[in-house]
């Protein structure tokens, strides 16, 4: 490599003392006119640049932003160049859909791994004879309600983020098209569901979900994935609690840039939109790799788990080694049920006969 | 293919279904008769009916308080289909070209939109509110959750179909639309029609009775 | 191959926006998408000059990178098309391109922006040359008929100039060259708006007492 610069500047050089030589002999030469003369004659200064060059430096946006006037209504049409679109391009293609690509495969991998490795968490005392009642019925239906627009949301969104690179070559760009204009169509409408469901989600979980003095003992002994022993927590646990928070302020800034996005009549400029969509598909890919070992607790992941969001009972021994906080006071209030008043309850077929007892259940 | 046969035959034979299996429920209600009222009139039978056919719209009192989010995602829901149903552009171009042959003024894209969110929250919120409270789950049977399925679907093929630009998304929500208007007469969808006799007739007995209720 | 390029020469647009009525009616394009543009910077102010910009038929074209249907394609003249059967009106191609080419019909709440509409360099689209289904989404197809887009063809000044790159290119530079002999011979750049030589009444005035 060295060589070839080497050979350059050979005759480059020659050439700059070649200049250098001629203007000595004009400077020579001049001196000699002028003595002649001897009446100093003024020569007119002429810049020899592209006519151009400082307007296209201002198209270009060199110095500042420049906006220009037009008689075509629209969106930043008096801009020449939008400075940012490249940069969203770059971030789009080359950092978000990889990244993300491996952050949600990586973390079923994870889950795989672990599910594998430590199986299910089983309840140890087995199910015990009694329930605590964990959540009412309209606690439960909010949960659904969100977690139903919630994945909805995330396999509609996830399809326009991936699509091209994995369902094209399955289905072709027409066969593409239709699922990806049905995605988009249905993502713009439910969205704005989703901040409905965040709303009362917030109003119903966040009092139980403050940070109390349990939780950090919780986190430091790893939630109990370290080690065999379960650790006590409140009725929400550290990681619960953590999850609960990370919904509110990210699925907050997924649903408002989510607005954002689906308000072109707003006539926001490119660089909110891009930026919108920035904080939104990051916050998205968070929240779902988030959902995703939520989902996996939830049902295959820890036996009895699910029982509170199904039923609105826990079993007894599953909220006293998961939640013992929460779990020792209930059973000291005398909250505790067999599980044939529950059954009775709630009415399940075949465990005993209906039977008019006055109890009934009113959603706590 | 397929496509001709639902945006054609199809169509035809379950608007057919719909028209004469309601007609023939309605028929057989009306026909069924009423047995003598020999209760003492103190009112007017007809007044009272008419009274409490739009009086019970207005829910009553223990109703707001016990049930407050069913009387809430029920008016958000039944309000948003009907506005859904009649007044949203592509319903009416359908059925000025299909059935009436001259339309109506139609709400504004996002007006049509905001209620197919409210439509779709109320009947997401009532359907969890079926299936996890124990009373209404035990009280629903499989024609509840067909119902409650088909117009979600119906409404969903609706919304994946707005773009309105891929002729297979249109078939996709016209075809559950028929399977919908085919169901409809024979289940308890009828009730968007059938409320008014049964509230007419508690309204007449009432009222005879001179009660107000 | 010939590379298609249109290329707007800031010092002869006299900004009469005559490109884009002319695009207009020649494509027919949706009511509230101009698919041409005249900018004028520095509007009133020494130095002012205008642009008229389209879609530049970008070599490594960022709209269609971002697309998520995929829905653009390079012709082998070099222009840059897009399939409206495919598009579905996200708007990335928008926010991606540098000169704000990609347009929308409309631009209603939910997003709902109807297909992208932008310059087709006259070149129709995917279907037949010179179907009528081409024409109701593309407009005119003058390309297949050995035509220029017809905005160039019309400029009155021809600052506009649309056609094989390597020949705009070499009219581009040669009225630089002559510009520039034009600066020596007057002795002003062009940025110093006057073209006037200086007119030597300096310690002159109409009054001596
Ligand atoms: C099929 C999917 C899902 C299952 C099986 C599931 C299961 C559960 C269970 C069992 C609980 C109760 C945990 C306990 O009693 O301690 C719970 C709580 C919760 N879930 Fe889900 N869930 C699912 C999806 C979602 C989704 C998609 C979201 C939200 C985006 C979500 C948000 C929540 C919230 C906010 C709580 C309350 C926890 C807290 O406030 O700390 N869930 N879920
Ligand atoms: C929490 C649930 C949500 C998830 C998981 C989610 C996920 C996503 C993802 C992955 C994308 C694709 C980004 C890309 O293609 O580059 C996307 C796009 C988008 N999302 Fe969401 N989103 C959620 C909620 C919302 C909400 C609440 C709104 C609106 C209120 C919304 C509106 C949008 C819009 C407008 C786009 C652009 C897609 C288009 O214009 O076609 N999203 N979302
Ligand atoms: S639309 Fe924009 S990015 Fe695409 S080719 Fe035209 S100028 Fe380039
Ligand atoms: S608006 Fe159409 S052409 Fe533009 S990126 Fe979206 S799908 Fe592609």
């Amino acid at each position: 490599m060295r060589t070839p610069a080497h050979h350059k500047t050979v005759p480059h050089a020659l050439g700059v003392f070649g200049i250098y030589l001629l203007g000595l002999c004009l400077l020579l030469f001049s001196t000699l006119v002028d003595a002649q003369e001897k009446q100093p004659k003024e020569l007119p200064t002429v810049q020899m640049m592209n006519p151009a060059a400082e307007f296209w430096r201002d198209v270009r946006q060199r110095s500042a932003p420049v906006s220009g006037k037009t008689q075509v209504g629209g969106v930043e049409t008096g801009v020449l160049i939008n400075a940012t679109g490249d940069r969203w391009r770059q971030f789009r293609m080359s950092q978000l859909i990889p990244i993300s690509g491996y952050i949600l495969g990586g973390m079923v991998i994870l889950l795989v791994a672990f599910y594998a490795i430590r199986g299910r968490v089983p309840i140890e005392g087995g199910m015990s004879e009694h329930k605590l009642p964990r959540y009412t019925g309209y606690e439960r239906m909010i949960h659904w309600f969100m977690a139903s627009i919630f994945i909805f949301l995330a396999v509609t969104g996830l399809i326009l983020l991936f699509g091209r690179p994995l369902l094209i070559p399955v289905l072709g760009k027409e066969g593409f098209s239709i699922l990806a204009s049905a995605s988009k169509e249905g993502h713009n409408l439910m969205g704005p569901l989703f901040l409905l469901a965040l709303v009362m989600i917030i109003i119903q979980f966040v009092r139980r979900n403050i940070y109390q003095k349990g939780d950090l003992s919780w986190l430091i002994r790893g939630g109990g994935i370290i080690g065999k022993k379960h650790v006590p927590s409140n009725f929400f646990n550290m990681g619960e609690k953590t999850m609960f928070w990370l919904l509110v302020f990210v699925g907050g800034l997924i649903g408002v840039s989510g607005l954002i996005l689906v308000f072109p009549v707003l006539g926001l400029g490119r660089e909110i939109m891009a930026l919108a969509h920035v904080g939104h598909a990051i916050g998205a890919i968070l929240m779902i790799t988030v959902i995703i070992g939520h989902i996996y607790i939830g049902t295959v992941g820890m036996e009895g788990a699910i029982e509170g969001m199904k039923t609105g009972y826990c079993d007894l021994n599953w909220a006293k080694e998961h939640h013992d906080l929460w779990a020792s006071k209930a059973e000291e209030n005398g909250e505790a049920l067999s599980n044939q008043e529950v059954a009775k309850m709630r009415g399940d077929r075949g465990s005993v006969p209906p039977v008019h007892s006055g109890l009934q259940e009113s959603g706590k | 293919m397929i496509g001709e046969f639902i945006d054609g035959p199809l169509w035809y034979f379950s608007i057919t279904a719909f028209v004469i299996g309601v007609v023939w429920r309605i028929v057989a209600i009306v026909r069924a008769g009423l047995k003598p009222d020999l209760s003492i009139a103190r009112g007017s039978a007809g007044s009272g009916a008419v009274r409490a056919i739009f009086s019970r719209f207005v829910p009553e009192r223990t109703v707001t308080t016990r049930s407050r989010l069913q009387l809430i995602a029920g008016y958000m829901f039944h309000v948003g289909l009907l506005v859904l149903l009649f007044f949203a552009q592509p319903h009416v171009d359908f059925i000025a070209e299909r059935i009436t042959g001259f339309d109506w003024p139609a709400v504004p894209h996002w007006v049509f939109i905001v209620t197919a969110e409210f439509a779709f929250a109320g009947l997401i919120l009532l359907w969890l509110h079926r299936v996890l409270n124990p009373v209404t789950r035990l009280l629903s049977d499989l024609d509840d959750h067909i119902g409650s399925i088909l117009v979600f679907l119906v409404m969903l093929t609706g919304c994946l179909a707005l773009a309105q630009s891929h002729e297979s998304l249109r078939l996709l929500h016209l075809f559950l639309a028929e399977v919908f208007l085919i169901y409809f007469p024979f289940s308890k969808l009828m009730h968007a029609f059938t409320f008014v006799m049964s509230r007419g007739y508690t309204g007449a007995t009432m009222g005879r009775k001179g009660v107000n209720a | 191959m010939a590379r298609m390029k249109f290329y707007c020469d800031p010092e002869r647009c006299i900004e009469c926006n005559a490109c884009v009525t002319a695009c207009k009616n020649e494509n027919e394009v949706p009511w509230g998408v101009n698919r041409r543009r005249v900018v004028t910077i520095k509007d009133g102010d020494p130095g002012e000059r205008s642009l008229s910009v389209a879609c530049m038929h970008c070599s490594d074209a960022p709209c269609a990178t971002v697309c998520p249907v995929d829905c653009f394609y390079t012709t082998q003249d070099g222009v840059v098309l897009h399939d409206k059967d495919i598009c579905i009106g996200c708007g990335y191609c928008f926010y991606a391109c540098p000169f704000g080419a990609p347009q929308f019909p409309e631009d209603g709440a939910f997003a709902t922006r109807g297909k992208m509409d932008k310059c087709t360099f006259c070149a129709g689209g995917p279907e037949a040359d010179h179907s009528a289904d081409e024409h109701r989404k593309y407009g005119s197809n003058r390309l297949a008929e050995g035509k220029l887009p017809l905005c160039a063809e019309m400029c009155s000044t021809k600052a506009l100039l649309a056609g094989d790159a390597d020949v705009i290119s070499d009219v581009y530079r040669k009225r630089i060259i002559n510009r520039g002999a034009a600066v020596l011979a007057r002795g002003v750049s062009f940025q110093d708006a006057s073209f006037r030589a200086p007119s030597n009444l300096g310690g002159k005035s109409s009054s001596q007492e």
